[in-house]
């Protein structure tokens, strides 16, 4: 008999929200975390979107910590000397509380409490080394050459997955499956924040950048989130991109995107207090491990279940929802686990926006990290902008003559223009 | 078999504590709360004693309910029992009461060969308690030990003294105190935390300890705390000087009575 | 800000009895891109007349370098333990 019913591996988003479900379900649950307290190792933006969380804790948003509620988003193209931003205000937003800002430090210690209060015995300052395996069924876990048994495991150990590629059971990552996320906490006083983003103190801004103003092949994008006394600022950068320069440090593209100046005055006269660094899924299907197997089920950043259009970047609640339906793959097969009872995982994944997500758009990376998306198109957007809005006392012309001009002066032809748009606009 | 006891204290994370500019008291609220790095040394050496004869090794904090994580911790590294002092009536102690009421539960505990304890604690710094706690229970002390070994009922331990290192040997049983950094602890174990998570920490107050209120916490302290005051760091004068007038340097500082040169 | 200044806002808990990632100095001696010296974000690959260094007490643990690495010197482990670095924010 095994000692556990489910070992979760990674008390993050995924890993607790599992644990909570299996926990409410009755099971014996062990979840393990290698940060002390949860959250300590791990880094994100970070805004959750949805409310998939009232599922197994309701009336969440009462006692999670929250920094501010999304109010204002924002989708910006940075060129050298420009910002061309889509701007999104609305009292909607706030009353429907769709994007709830969370700083992870203090996020995911409070859901792995929940994972404990709920009855799992939760166990932080262990890192796992790998999934113990008997004639090709998952039996427990290895940490420091000891065996901890259980009828089924749970891998939600995150972008970085150690213990998959240990247990053999993925490659190891390449440029093409992660993405390179920087990050910096920045302290600004309240009323600052409040002021300088024109929010309130509950409202909050959450902005995406395409950082077209990047030389040399890079390919990046940006955020800027704000907390309730902090903002958080970061990049995630392309690596092959990266690689293909060979000359140029990868914490240099961050310093670059924080001395912009349309962002200098924003996180003016602020205190940097922590910088971070961690991989970002990207890679979609291409990248997936299997998501189950004899004994075991993959969710969250391990399983790559992220989700980037440019327009929006997601991938906690991708996690929460991932690890809430493995747990609900276990509760209803507890008596009969095995590869063919937890293949359902993927069914339920299906059915749910998260695999669906990342079946209909498929592909999006080609477009999201393209020289068109990120290069071209923003400066044709900015010449386009500077020739209607700069007057020179000349003539002035349609838009279709000034969307000609900006086009050719950047080497592009129509066509080219109409298949990559259309091309874009498929894809997103 | 050896019975050992190790005193430790959870302490919020110096690297995390930030002094209130107001009331220039330490902010603990945001730190993160660990284990008080000597005390961590301290239980190596008495997992090192247990590897080395086999040892019984109990570990005990004062502290509050919450504190009970720090011990589970050291479970994990291999403690055998652990017992939290926890009781209302503790509160506010400075490290007189704190001494008497940790010599008062190892004396509950009975039979006890080695007591450990780390030289002191980051949040504090005082260094009181474990002589204290020595004093109380009238035995032997070995204060600043940076080695310790264990021989036929023999505490070999050698002490780092600002002239030179001092090697003693002492019957138990003895008390040791702890030096930072003087080995690397070992790691926890996923098995022994589960353990120890599964066995739990025994909970003691002041009834099952027998003391009186007036012995202990706030009222039993001697010390009164007038007034708090944040020192400001010297300014340091930075040069950078050719190295072949160094001598001459020197030799001016001499003259002028700032620094003074030989002899002791 | 210098990522030293910024790596300095950090707190970490070092592990000293063990290095959780090694490299191999006769690959990177031979190596013709260095490529890790540009990927780490923690800075803990430099190059020194034309030799590499690593230091691992920097590390962010994000797994870059295990990716940058094409030639097999780098191996990466995570720390043993709650050792490594201890985020306030994520």
């Amino acid at each position: 008999m095994s000692e556990f019913d489910v070992i979760v591996i990674g008390a993050g988003p995924a890993g607790s929200s599992a644990a909570i479900k299996l926990a409410q379900g009755g099971m014996n649950v062990l979840l393990v975390e290698r940060g002390d307290p949860p959250g300590t190792k791990n880094v994100s933006g970070a805004v959750l979107w949805g409310d998939e969380l009232s599922r197994v804790v309701p009336d969440w948003e009462r006692s999670a910590p929250i920094e501010r509620f999304v109010t204002r988003k924002e989708v910006a193209f940075l060129t050298e000397r420009s910002k061309i931003a889509i701007s999104y205000s609305s009292q909607d937003l706030m009353e429907k509380k769709s994007g709830k800002i969370i700083v992870r430090g203090k996020f995911d210690q409070w859901l792995a409490r929940k994972a404990k209060d709920a009855g799992a015995m939760l166990v932080t300052g262990i890192t796992v080394d790998k999934l113990v395996m008997d004639d090709g069924k998952v039996i427990g876990v290895m940490q420091d050459g000891d065996v901890v048994t259980s009828d089924a495991v749970i891998v939600a150990e995150g972008a970085n997955p150690r213990v998959l590629i240990n247990s053999g059971l993925r490659p190891k990552l390449s440029d093409h499956d992660v993405a390179l996320g920087i990050k910096e906490t920045i302290k600004l006083p309240e009323n600052v924040i409040n002021e300088r983003f024109n929010v309130d103190s509950k409202g909050g801004y959450a902005s995406e950048f395409v950082l077209g103003f990047l030389e040399d092949g890079l390919l990046s994008g940006g955020f800027l989130y704000t907390n309730k006394d902090t903002v958080s600022l970061g990049i995630v950068a392309s690596l092959d991109r990266l690689r293909a320069n060979g000359m140029t440090h990868s914490y240099d593209i961050m310093g670059k995107f924080e001395e912009h100046p349309f962002i200098k005055n924003l996180i003016k006269d602020g205190i940097p207090d922590e910088y971070a660094a961690h991989l970002v899924p990207e890679g979609g299907l291409a990248s997936m491990p299997e998501l189950y197997g004899n004994g075991y089920l993959v969710a969250g950043d391990a399983a790559m279940f992220t989700f980037s259009n440019g327009m929006v970047l997601q991938g906690i609640n991708y996690a929460i929802t991932s690890g809430l339906l493995a747990a609900e793959t276990i509760l209803e097969n507890k008596t009969k686990i095995n590869k063919e009872t937890l293949s359902s995982y993927v069914t339920k994944l299906r059915n749910s926006y998260v695999l669906s997500d990342l079946y209909t758009f498929n592909g999006i990376q080609n477009v999201t990290w393209s020289d068109f998306t990120q290069k071209t198109m923003p400066k044709i957007l900015d010449s386009v902008m500077m020739s209607m809005f700069d007057e020179r006392g000349m003539p002035k012309k349609h838009l279709m003559q000034v969307l000609t001009a900006a086009v050719k002066s950047n080497g592009m032809r129509y066509t080219d223009l109409i298949s990559s748009g259309y091309r874009m606009m498929r894809k997103m | 078999m050896l019975n050992i006891v190790v005193m430790i204290k959870q302490v919020p994370d110096s690297s995390e504590v930030e002094i209130d500019p107001v009331k220039m008291t330490l902010n603990r609220t945001k730190a993160r709360n660990v284990v008080n790095a000597a005390d961590l040394n301290a239980l190596e050496f008495a997992l090192r004693i247990k590897d080395k004869v086999g040892a019984n090794i109990t570990v005990i904090s004062m502290g509050p309910p919450m504190a009970d994580a720090a011990i589970i911790e050291c479970m994990a590294r291999g403690a055998d029992r652990g017992i939290l002092i926890t009781d209302r009536a503790f509160a506010g102690a400075d490290t007189y009461p704190t001494g008497l009421t940790l010599a008062a539960t190892i004396a509950k505990i009975g039979n006890v060969d080695i007591i450990f304890g780390g030289d002191e604690t980051t949040d504090s710094s005082t260094g009181h308690v474990g002589p204290g706690v020595a004093e109380f229970l009238g035995i032997d002390q070995i204060t600043y030990a940076k080695e310790v070994d264990y021989e036929d009922g023999y505490v070999i331990a050698t002490r780092d003294l600002e002239d030179g290192d001092e090697t003693v040997k002492v019957h138990t049983p003895v008390l040791i105190t702890v030096l930072l950094n003087s080995n690397i602890p070992r790691h926890q174990s996923l098995r022994k935390k589960i353990d120890a998570i599964r066995k739990g920490v025994e909970s003691w107050g002041i009834n099952e300890l027998g003391l009186k209120p007036d012995w202990v916490g706030l009222r039993g302290s001697p010390t009164i705390v007038r007034s708090m005051k944040a020192i400001k760091e010297p300014e340091h004068l930075h040069k950078t000087v050719p190295i072949d007038q160094i001598d001459t340097i020197i030799a001016d500082l001499v003259s002028k009575n700032i620094i003074k040169v030989g002899g002791k | 800000m210098k990522i030293e200044e910024k790596l300095s806002l950090l707190n970490y808990k070092t592990d000293r009895s063990y290095a959780h990632i090694t490299i191999d100095p006769d690959i990177c001696a031979g190596c013709p891109d260095h490529f890790c010296v540009f990927a780490c974000p923690a800075n803990c690959y430099t190059l020194i007349n034309g030799k590499l260094n690593f230091k691992y007490e920097d590390c962010v643990e994000c797994g870059t370098c295990d990716i940058a690495c094409s030639h097999g010197s780098v191996k990466w482990t995570l720390p043993k333990g709650d050792n490594g670095v201890i985020y306030k924010y994520g």
